[in-house]
């Protein structure tokens, strides 16, 4: 699959672009997310009155000197977000067959997420869940984690029905935010239940469904569809059906939407074809309440 | 070659073309197609109808056509015919007694027979001669049974209704002495269905015996009542009769009859007589097709037959007469007497009046093809054959569209895991 030449203008397109933590993160190595313990940062948030057993080298002598009491000057610490992208690469990504318009889609995301986080100074990794065995890589910060994500993905051909739930709750312990990259047409229950486990451990959790443009509007010609992940689902898509199928379709996706969202999950559909992968970036890192700019 | 019934012939056309447009119909499973969401779809069954360019399943659409175009020509039974002539004839054959010889007569029927034509042989039966040469023409012999021209032209009816398909006209041919004894009641409105012309060619009529010309007599016993009833009439009665006419013993040519019946008449020619006669005596079926009823019961059982006897003829009567009564000498009774001692009237061969020999001729041309109705008893040669046909390729098409429907069903599974596995 020739998508490597594709990532180098997308990561052009995302330089720049900052993707903020949606909650304080959890403290540890200085970074730009804010930290939800208290530091020694220059960034003052507010002052405390002294109180014993605090260290002394943090009174603010300069105002003590001005009114005579002790002050302890606090300021929020900042910290890294280690970013988890975990892509779907079961079979029913590899559609429609003649592009593989979903599976590009769901790569450009993964590579595109990760370049922006790392931009940021977050760890990034990536797990992909297809064929036989998941493969892993941990979250780095060094310059050459994108390179290596975008070999990974690279050398990827979606194939088989491997669940993604068990990979992504084995990848997840160690990250703060999770990107999900899936169809959810396969163990989307399994996922979710992980999903809100990390959601009540304070991980942001983002699920970004992708969705072929094909798979929504089916071409109105009558024909016989089979499942790629389940060879025993063959139906007839006839005029007949065709409605039948979009009533069901709509209503599974916005089940998995609302569920999600119960979940605190951050859900968001990608539909190929309708926008670039660019323009998805920007409208999944925006921060709430602010929309993307193209 | 024709259609005996085109119909279903037409019908079969109309049919094949049916299934001609049908082939241009393309009903199937829809084509196969990978979708990730087909969990989404209705599971129901469906198959496509669609317009073909060029009809589909050629093998299949050829099978079909086939067995119902045969099956329709076999219903419609085809008849192979040879070229139609300008003209053919019907020669009816004059071998009743009344001919001379049968010289005479084959060679005049000879002398107009082409190939092609209908010979009907006829004295007081009738047979259509096979063959399509004049030696067909060497069986016919005169035989000793009175002639009858009814049953002639009826059979020349018959064989035009045969040559129609051959002659666009037919020519009717009589050749005969034209006795007059040939004659009967229906043989006029029977020759008026001819629609034409006869030719009349008229052989030699055989001389009359003058010496059966006279009346008969009767050999009955000169105690009998029938001696009287002879007498009476002007016949006369004696040991050299031949008339045997016997009071208690068998008649000639008669048997026993196994049950002994009574009977309330019989009748000669005109003479009736109404009185209770036992019957003891019967003709078997050989004596009288070889002879001439003369007399019948009132139940239509003979009663006295004539048979040919060397250059004259015998007459043998089975009706008994009671010694007791009045019968033999009632005039109806003296009548029934003479009436069977009348000369033999087979033997007074008497030419036909000019007048009946015009009707029998006729007027106008030669009758067109079109006059004669076609015949409802021909025999299609090609139609088993044909059925046949039409049953071996409604086999081989049962087996190929068997062959068809696996190698589709193969096909389109092998279709489908290849998706799934590119897939």
């Amino acid at each position: 699959m020739e998508i490597q030449g594709e990532f180098a203008d997308l990561l052009d397109a995302v330089r720049g672009i900052r993707w903020p933590a949606r909650t304080v993160v959890r403290g540890g190595i200085p970074g730009a997310h804010t930290s939800r313990m208290w530091g020694s940062s220059a960034e003052l948030t507010e002052y405390r009155p002294y109180r014993q057993g605090d260290e002394l080298r943090r009174i603010d002598w300069k105002l003590f000197a001005r009114s005579d009491r002790a002050y302890i000057r606090l300021s929020n610490d900042r910290s890294v977000l280690p970013t988890m992208i975990a892509l779907d690469a079961s079979a029913s990504m590899a559609f429609p067959i003649a592009t593989n318009g979903k599976w590009r889609m769901a790569a450009q995301l993964g590579v595109g997420l990760a370049a922006v986080a790392r931009n940021g100074g977050d760890p990034v990794g990536l797990v992909i869940a297809g064929g036989s065995e998941p493969q892993f890589l941990q979250p780095r910060m060094r310059r050459s984690a994108i390179h290596e994500i975008i070999r990974t993905i690279s050398g990827t051909t979606p194939g088989g029905k491997s669940p993604l739930a068990p990979a992504i709750s084995i990848a997840a312990q160690s990250v703060g935010r999770l990107v999900i990259v899936s169809d959810f047409l396969g163990d989307a229950n399994e996922i979710l239940t992980v999903a809100s486990r990390l959601v009540a451990a304070r991980h942001e959790v983002h699920a970004i469904h992708v969705l072929a443009h094909e798979e929504i509007h089916p071409v109105s010609d009558a024909a016989t569809v089979t499942d790629p992940e389940a060879s025993e689902v063959r139906r007839a898509l006839t005029g007949e059906t065709r409605d039948a199928y979009l009533a069901a379709f709509g209503s599974w996706r916005e089940g998995v939407a609302h569920d999600f969202s119960d979940a605190g999950v951050i859900y968001s559909t990608v539909i190929t074809g309708d926008e670039t992968p660019d323009h998805a970036i920007r409208r999944l890192t925006a921060p709430r309440g602010v929309s993307a700019i193209a | 070659m024709s259609f005996l019934a085109p119909g279903f012939l037409y019908a079969a056309l109309v049919f094949a073309a049916g299934i001609l447009a049908l082939h241009f119909i393309v009903v199937r499973q829809p084509r196969s197609s990978i979708l990730p969401t087909a969990r989404f779809v209705p599971d129901t069954r469906t198959i496509t109808v669609a317009r073909s360019a060029r009809p589909t399943d050629l093998l299949l659409l050829l099978l079909r056509v086939i067995t119902v175009l045969a099956a329709g020509a076999a219903l419609a039974k085809p008849v192979l015919q040879p070229s139609r002539a300008a003209t053919a004839r019907v020669i009816l054959v004059d071998a009743s007694r009344s001919a001379l010889d049968s010289i005479s007569m084959r060679d005049s029927a000879r002398s107009v027979y082409r190939d092609g034509d209908a010979v009907v042989a006829f004295d007081s039966a009738v047979r259509i001669i096979g063959g399509s040469t004049g030696d067909s023409l060497a069986p016919i012999a005169r035989r000793t049974a009175r002639g009858n021209f009814s049953a002639a032209l009826i059979a020349a009816l018959r064989a035009g209704s045969i040559l129609r398909d051959r002659a666009d006209s037919l020519e009717l041919v009589i050749v005969s002495p034209f006795a007059r004894e040939e004659f009967d009641a229906a043989t006029d409105s029977i020759r008026r269905l001819w629609p034409g012309k006869a030719r009349l060619i008229g052989v030699a009529l055989r001389a009359s015996d003058t010496a059966t010309s006279a009346r008969q007599s009767i050999n009955a016993a000169a105690s009998d009542p029938i001696a009287i009833s002879a007498r009476l009439s002007g016949a006369g009665a004696g040991a050299n009769g031949t008339v045997d006419w016997r009071a208690s013993t068998r008649p000639r040519w008669a048997l026993p009859r196994t049950v002994i019946d009574t009977v309330g008449g019989v009748v000669a020619g005109t003479a009736r007589v109404v009185a209770p006669f036992e019957r003891r005596w019967s003709y078997p079926a050989d004596s009288i097709s070889s002879g001439e009823v003369v007399a019948r019961w009132v139940d239509g059982e003979p009663a006295a037959i004539e048979k040919a006897d060397g250059a004259s003829c015998a007459r043998s009567v089975a009706v008994t007469v009671s010694p007791v009564g009045d019968l033999p000498i009632r005039k109806d009774f003296v009548r029934f007497v003479a009436a069977l001692t009348q000369p033999c009237a087979g033997y007074a061969m008497i030419p036909a009046s000019s007048d009946a020999m015009a009707r029998l001729a006729g007027s106008g041309g030669l009758a067109p093809r079109q006059a004669f109705a076609p015949r409802s008893d021909t025999h299609s040669s090609l139609a088993p054959w044909l059925l046949a046909l039409a049953l071996l390729t409604s086999v081989a098409e049962l087996f190929v569209r068997r062959f068809t429907r696996n190698a589709a069903g193969d096909a389109e599974n092998r279709s489908a895991t290849r998706e799934a596995r590119a897939a």
